[in-house]
Formats: structure tokens, sequence, C-alpha cells
């Protein structure tokens, strides 16, 4: 179990722009995540990894709501809370449209990846406008530099920067929207 | 999508946080609020016509209101980030409502018994419970978009917060058409129409404050 102490200045660095301590943050903090939400709710992994990919979107784009007065994983587990109540809320709202009204999603497959969830990224992007796609499949997932995803779009790299910018944004929204069933 | 893959894309790249302003916002929302519910009040209810001679009763009221608001500020403030304690300044609240119910016995008390009910109730029904309301609306409309841009996680407490919060803003723009400049009726009605703008914020909080 991640430390504090240890925790709170990998954001702190992570606020100051250090991508290896922004990822070591969300990497840890995603540990601490799926043991809180797997004790919730119980036999249902693929929706505790859904909350715990939610929480980390939100902890990513609400980082500068921590306040360093107060305790790191008081700020975490405060957010994680709020995306389970969020869930179950929702969770209640689909029970009432449908008709059975059934949750049974029958057995786990014990070979399903325990860090896959339900929602789908490529999903996602699809709904994103064409550009703002490109941009973030070539420089996010292809891990190619903004200079290299200009050069093989056509576009300038401000340009690139500015889709990648809007695009996630519009992801980040979408992946705490989506009701992912 | 497994989690690594967001972690990823999240991490990769990531630049400097901005650091929010959210004194200044809050200030910049409570003050557009506070002139919204003004001009609502010149428009609509027009200013008490002896507001010349009635200055300080107009400003004893005012100043109450916004005491008012000013308690329900650092609460509204605590549950803006997430994972702070309430603490004192919920206390705070609960030490407001008790010296109004204090004030209200003194002043009622040192009436004649024949006066002390007018005194109470103004002398009619308490229009404040519903133009308070309807005065704070335009600041808890704003304050909740500005609350929205940061992380409230209790959103019902919030949602009280920002309704008595607007509700102090409201009494204040209220107090400039409001007759009755007797203590125990403004100790006591403005209170109420406070704490039904709070009532009313706790029971929107949760759907209108989700991000």
């Amino acid at each position: 179990m991640a430390d504090e102490a240890h925790l709170r200045a990998l954001l702190l660095k992570g606020l100051a722009g250090e991508e290896a301590a922004h990822r070591a943050f969300l990497t840890e903090a995603a540990a601490l995540l799926r043991g809180f939400f797997r004790n919730r709710l119980r036999g249902r992994a693929e929706d505790a990894e859904d909350l715990v990919q939610e929480t980390l979107v939100a902890l990513h784009t609400r980082r500068d709501s921590y306040d360093p007065n107060y305790p790191l994983t008081a700020w975490v587990f405060a957010i994680a809370r709020y995306r389970l109540i969020d869930f179950l809320r929702r969770a209640k709202h689909r029970n009432h449209a449908s008709l059975d009204g059934g949750m049974d999603i029958g057995e786990i497959d014990p070979d399903y990846a325990a860090s896959d969830a339900k929602r789908d990224l490529n999903t996602l992007l699809a709904r994103l406008p064409d550009k703002q796609q490109a941009a973030i499949r070539l420089v996010k997932l292809e891990e190619k530099s903004v200079k290299e995803a200009a050069e093989e779009t056509g576009f300038s790299e401000s340009d690139i920067k500015i889709s990648i910018h809007r695009g996630m944004k519009t992801l980040m929204r979408l992946i705490g929207e989506a009701s992912p069933t | 999508m497994k989690t690594e893959h967001l972690i990823d894309m999240l991490a990769r790249g990531v630049e400097p946080a901005e650091r929010p302003r959210w004194a200044a916002r809050v200030g910049v929302t409570l003050l557009v609020g506070l002139v919204v519910a003004v001009a609502l009040v010149a428009i609509s209810l027009g200013v008490r016509p002896d507001i010349g001679v009635a200055r300080m009763p107009v400003m004893m009221k005012a100043m109450f209101a916004a005491a008012a608001a000013a308690v329900m500020l650092p609460l509204a403030i605590q549950l803006m980030k997430p994972g702070r304690p309430l603490g004192w300044r919920l206390g705070a609240v609960g030490v407001f409502v008790a010296i109004a119910v204090i004030a209200t016995m003194t002043a009622l008390m040192g009436e004649d018994a024949a006066r002390r009910m007018e005194a109470w109730t103004g002398g009619g029904f308490p229009w404040c419970l519903v133009l308070v309301p309807i005065l704070a609306a335009p600041t808890a409309a704003l304050l909740t978009w500005t609350m929205r841009a940061f992380a409230p996680t209790q959103l019902t407490m919030t949602g009280a917060a920002i309704g008595g919060l607007s509700g102090g803003i409201g009494a204040m723009a209220y107090s400039m058409y409001c007759p009755i400049d007797s203590v125990a009726f403004v100790t006591t009605w403005y209170v109420l129409a406070i704490a039904i703008c709070a009532v009313l914020g706790a029971a929107l909080g949760a759907r209108v404050l989700r991000w």
C-alpha cells in the first residue's frame, strides 16, 4: 500500500508538470482505487474497473482541486466515493428503465484481464472530430512526437497540440458520462 | 480499455497544472449576483419610497443579511475541493442561528405585550419568504456554475451552502424594498427565508452540481 507522503510528493511533482511523477501517481492511485471499488462491488470486477478509470480521469482533470493543506488520500477517496455514489445512482436509473431490471452479468470469465474495463476506447474516440481523433491516436496512442504527427497529417504543430487538448477534454467528459453497458 | 492505456494517455505530455484563482472567481460571482438582485428589486419591486429617512434601518438589515452570507461563505468554499473536513464552518452557521434566535427573543421581550405580535410578524404575510429565494436564484445559478468548475463531492451539503449563501445575497438586495424595520421580524423571517434557500439548494444539489 502506497503511503500518504510518497503519493503526495508524486502528485505535487505531477502538478508541476513532471510526466514520470504524474504517471507514477496515477498508477499507484489506480491500485488503491481498485481495492476500494472491489471491496464495495464484490463480484463485479468489470464495474469496479470502470470506476477505477472514471476516478483516474477525475483525479487527472481535477488535479488542481487538491488542497495541499489536507491529506492527499482524503482527497483521492472523497473523489472515489463521489464516483461510486454517482455510479450507483446511474445503475438504479438503468434498472428502472429496463423491463426485467436484470443486472445479471453472468459468470465472470477468470481469464478476462483484470484491468480491462467494459468501455472501449475506440468507440469513444470515434465520437470525436476526425482531426482530434487523428492527433490523439498518433501522439497519445502511437507514441509519436507532435512534430511527427504534424508531418504525417499535414497540420501545423500548434494545430496538433490544440486538437489533442480539445479532444482529450471531450474524451474525459465522455468517460465520465458514458454508462459503460 | 486497459487501465494502463488510460494512465498512459493521461500522463503523456502532461503540462503544469493551472492554479485556479478560486477566491477571485467566487468574489466576482457573488458581486455579479448581488448587482443582479439589486437591479431586480429596483425594476420589479421598487426601492422603498422613504429610503432617504430609513437609511439606517435599511443599512442594518442589509448588514444582517451580509453577515448571514459571510457565515455561509467559509462552508461553501470548503466544499469546493474534495476531502476537506467542515469542522467549525458548520458550527459557525449554528452559532449565527442561535444569535438570531436570542436577538428575536430579546427584541420581543422589550416590546409592549400588545404590539409584540405585530413586531414579530410585521402585521401580514412575511413576503420575504417568497421574494428572498427569487432574488437569490440568479446568485445561486451563477455559484452553481462556478462551483462545478471545481470539484464538490458532497453535493447535498454543497447545494445547501450555495443556497444559504445566495439567500444572504438575495436578502441584502431585498432589504432595500422591505418596509418592515422591526428587529424581531428581520431576525426571524430573514433567517427563515435564507433557510428556505438552503433547503431548496440541498434538494437540487445532487442534480445540478454533478460533474
